[in-house]
């Protein structure tokens, strides 16, 4: 039974940093033997692409014209980031949330999902259909696979094309996983109509406006909870000693080898 | 499945081939775990990569994982097919879904590598 599910609440930072903070999170896990979580924002507004997309489909896309860019090491889709919870989860291969992708991807939403209830919005992972678009649409958040949280719309019983308000990826490394994962709190004002979806804010019928502080303790008391452990925030920022190193790990993923590799 | 298969425990199998050569690919447990597949990028021939090192990676809707050499030596084939035809991981992982053939530095090497019941066992634990 793991006894602790260590948690770094980081403030904001850019692509870069958020992409080497979550590499080091890996580190850290396999350090523990157990998972671990950072829940983080951005200095601005950024787009972050799969670790596959083509550089060119950004550069095509005109509603993101402008803003940061950053490659994640894990695939999926693009995400605007600016107006969602993004997190990463790091657990060792061995443990058994680390030995198939679906178990922890499920683990995460299947979480969210019973917190977002609770909130009284209509939450559930997506079952695969026939109509489903395909998996090299550019944005993240018009993708659909098995396990992505989708909610119904308000007054409106669910359908197939209800909203995709949560999605996450995977970097499968030699001992550990990295999962990066974002929940869509509302529009994204610094990126064209054409590209901006509603998150929570459209699926929810009593117009709220949504904060991921709150939002993201209460979901992660379940992910604890599910673990058979209890939350133990971290004092420091990932990065920072003990862990160190982030500096030289930011470089590569600002560097223009990486965001252009295909 | 061949018994002369050996696995390494990231899931590539290596084949022992009679020109010397190590055929390469990954286990149906793998491929299935990975769920579907959508890119591969497969390494340039002749590259010369010691056992445990990344050779490519491959994206599934759900992750991005490492391909990893199960034995050193030089890569002298590599299968140009596989990234247009991604299925066929799948439908014959052991065969046409091959991904690359390495010369290896030391034949004996796969020795050190699962057969095929401890990967069994392994994927079952």
């Amino acid at each position: 039974m793991t006894s602790v599910l260590p948690v770094w609440w980081d403030g904001p930072a850019d692509g870069p940093t958020n992409m080497a903070a979550d590499e080091l999170l890996a580190d850290e896990a396999l350090r523990r033997c157990s998972p671990v979580v950072r829940v983080y924002g951005w200095t601005e507004p950024t787009v972050s692409l799969g670790a596959f997309q083509p550089l060119a489909d950004a550069m095509g896309c005109e509603a993101i014209a402008g803003l940061p860019l950053v490659r994640r090491p894990s695939g999926g889709g693009a995400i605007l980031h600016g107006t969602d919870l993004t997190y990463a989860v790091a657990v060792p291969k061995a443990h058994p949330w680390g030995q198939t992708p679906q178990v922890l991807y499920d683990a995460m939403h299947e979480t969210m999902a019973a917190t977002l209830r609770d909130l009284g919005i209509a939450a559930r992972l997506h079952a695969p259909s026939g109509d489903d678009p395909p998996a090299t649409v550019f944005l993240c958040f018009r993708r659909r696979s098995p396990g992505d949280l989708v909610a119904a719309m308000p007054g409106r019983p669910p359908q197939a094309d209800d909203p995709k308000v949560m999605g996450s990826a995977q970097r499968r490394l030699g001992s550990a996983v990295v999962q990066h994962g974002s929940l869509l709190l509302g529009p994204n004002t610094a990126v064209g109509p054409e590209a901006r979806d509603g998150g929570l804010a459209a699926v929810d019928s009593a117009g709220r406006r949504w904060a991921s502080g709150e939002l993201a303790s209460s979901w992660l008391e379940r992910v604890a909870a599910r673990l058979g452990a209890r939350l133990a925030p971290q004092g420091h920022p990932v990065g920072e000693p003990p862990l160190g190193g982030l500096a030289e790990r930011s470089r590569h993923f600002a560097s223009a080898a990486w965001t252009g590799r295909r | 499945m061949a018994a002369e298969l050996r696995f390494a425990k990231s899931h590539e199998w290596v084949r022992p081939e009679a020109s010397g050569l190590a055929t390469v690919g990954i286990s149906a447990y793998a491929v299935e775990a990975l769920t579907d597949l959508v890119f591969m990028q497969l390494p340039p021939v002749g590259k010369k990569v010691k056992a445990g090192e990344s050779i490519g990676e491959i994206e599934s809707v759900k992750a991005v994982s490492d391909l990893y050499a199960p034995v050193s030596g030089e890569i002298v084939e590599v299968n140009t097919a596989l990234p247009g035809a991604l299925e066929t991981l799948g439908t014959d992982p052991y065969g046409a879904g091959w991904i690359v053939r390495i010369k290896p530095d030391d034949a004996s090497e796969m020795a050190k590598l699962l057969d095929q019941s401890a990967y069994d066992a392994l994927v079952k634990s």
